[in-house]
């Protein structure tokens, strides 16, 4: 499962392990295609990752603060670090290697 | 919506043999281009070694192979792709009329002269972007600057800038616009290259430069790794195999768009395998 966070949520929840966080907007159709790729993903690697998706629109701060310039764009936290970036659309192979390899 | 067997995305003689072929081999087919053919075919003087066509004038050629699809009760959906997402178990296919699916692809969509600005592959994703409504909110209370080449980018300029505090716009065709506020309209601007500091893009021209936080470049046409994200090139070309597959199941490619020689009857031929490919792919997934 994809969980939808806000900055505050963010902030204070357990960030031990591996979490993959989605930054998309509503309007931007890569995201909105992405979505569906990365859903199916969180139920395949499900033990081995937490997955978050992140409105940029109304989480500004946290976009900014992992210096996100450009959606879709998804990162790997190792307990809470920033530790790898792709930026655009992926397809489910491709980003389940992206995944796999950070973690 | 409906989900065809085969999308073909490209109307020159790759992506018309494809249809013919997959046609004959009872797929439902969408075919989207240009129902004048491509301006390739038809533009060209005389072709000499094209296998039952002797010495014959580009626009018969058009004519020929157009006649032919069309008694085969193939139709062309007249569309331009902006992009096409591998979503698994079939693609999703974002046209600029319309959104379409099916369960396979085959692109082709020929060779365009586009050649990216140095810096720009380089900084893709960090800072250099080809969609600015996609970013706009990352662009609250920051800079854009938006390389255009058509006024249909406009509105996008528009939209960026209600979120931007400003906007460098910088059209590379013959701007007749209104655009005002906060964007700043630079005509006569010849880019070069794209360099990327710390924290700004920035966007070297002849004999000057435009900085910003980030670069959008809205071009006409699209490379084939941003047509198709996840897509793996040779070069400036897609990466297919003997029965042109390329590294995405289900997605095919042939015609120019595969490498040299540039040859008609090379597209058509690898059309035809492309197709063919494509059918053995549905019947594969169908067994499964």
């Amino acid at each position: 499962m994809v969980k939808s966070i806000t900055t505050q949520e963010f902030n204070s929840m357990d960030k031990t392990g591996i979490s993959v966080l989605d930054f998309n907007a509503t309007w931007c159709g890569p995201c909105k295609m992405l979505a569906p790729v990365l859903e199916e993903l969180s139920e395949e690697m499900a033990a081995d990752a937490k997955f978050y998706s992140v409105d940029t629109d109304e989480n500004p701060d946290l976009a900014k603060e992992y210096g996100i310039m450009n959606i879709p764009a998804v990162v790997v936290l190792k307990d809470g670090q920033k530790v790898d970036m792709n930026v655009g659309f992926v397809p489910k192979e491709a980003l389940k290697d992206f995944v796999s390899k950070n973690l | 919506m409906e989900r065809f067997d085969i999308a073909i995305i490209g109307t020159g003689p790759a992506g018309l043999e494809a249809a013919l072929t997959a046609k004959v081999r009872n797929k439902s087919v969408l075919l989207l281009g240009s129902k004048e053919s491509s301006d390739k075919v038809s533009k060209a003087h005389t072709i000499q070694n094209y296998l039952g066509l002797p010495d014959v004038k580009g626009d018969e050629m058009a004519k020929a192979f157009l006649n032919h699809v069309t008694s085969m009760g193939i139709e062309i959906t007249e569309d331009k792709v902006n992009a096409v997402y591998s979503m698994g178990q079939y693609f999703a296919i974002q046209g600029h009329n319309a959104d379409y699916e099916a369960s396979s692809v085959i692109v082709a969509a020929g060779m365009s002269a586009m050649k990216p600005f140095p810096g720009e592959m380089e900084n893709l994703g960090r800072g250099v972007s080809y969609c600015a409504t996609c970013d706009a909110a990352l662009y609250k209370g920051r800079t854009a600057i938006i390389l255009a080449y058509s006024a249909e980018d406009e509105p996008e300029a528009e939209f960026l800038a209600e979120r931007a505090e400003k906007v460098y716009y910088i059209p590379q065709y013959e701007y007749a616009g209104s655009l005002g506020g906060n964007i700043e309209v630079l005509t006569d601007v010849k880019p070069k290259s794209i360099e990327r500091t710390e924290d700004k893009s920035v966007l070297i021209t002849e004999g000057d430069s435009v900085s910003a936080d980030g670069i959008f470049i809205l071009r006409q046409q699209i490379a084939p790794s941003q047509l198709v994200p996840g897509l793996i090139m040779d070069g400036n070309h897609v990466q297919v195999d003997r029965s042109m597959a390329t590294n995405i199941k289900g997605l095919f490619a042939c015609g120019d768009i595969t490498g040299t020689p540039y040859q008609y009857i090379k597209a058509a031929g690898e059309g035809n395998v492309a197709a063919l490919s494509a059918v053995a792919y549905l019947q594969a997934n169908k067994n499964n």
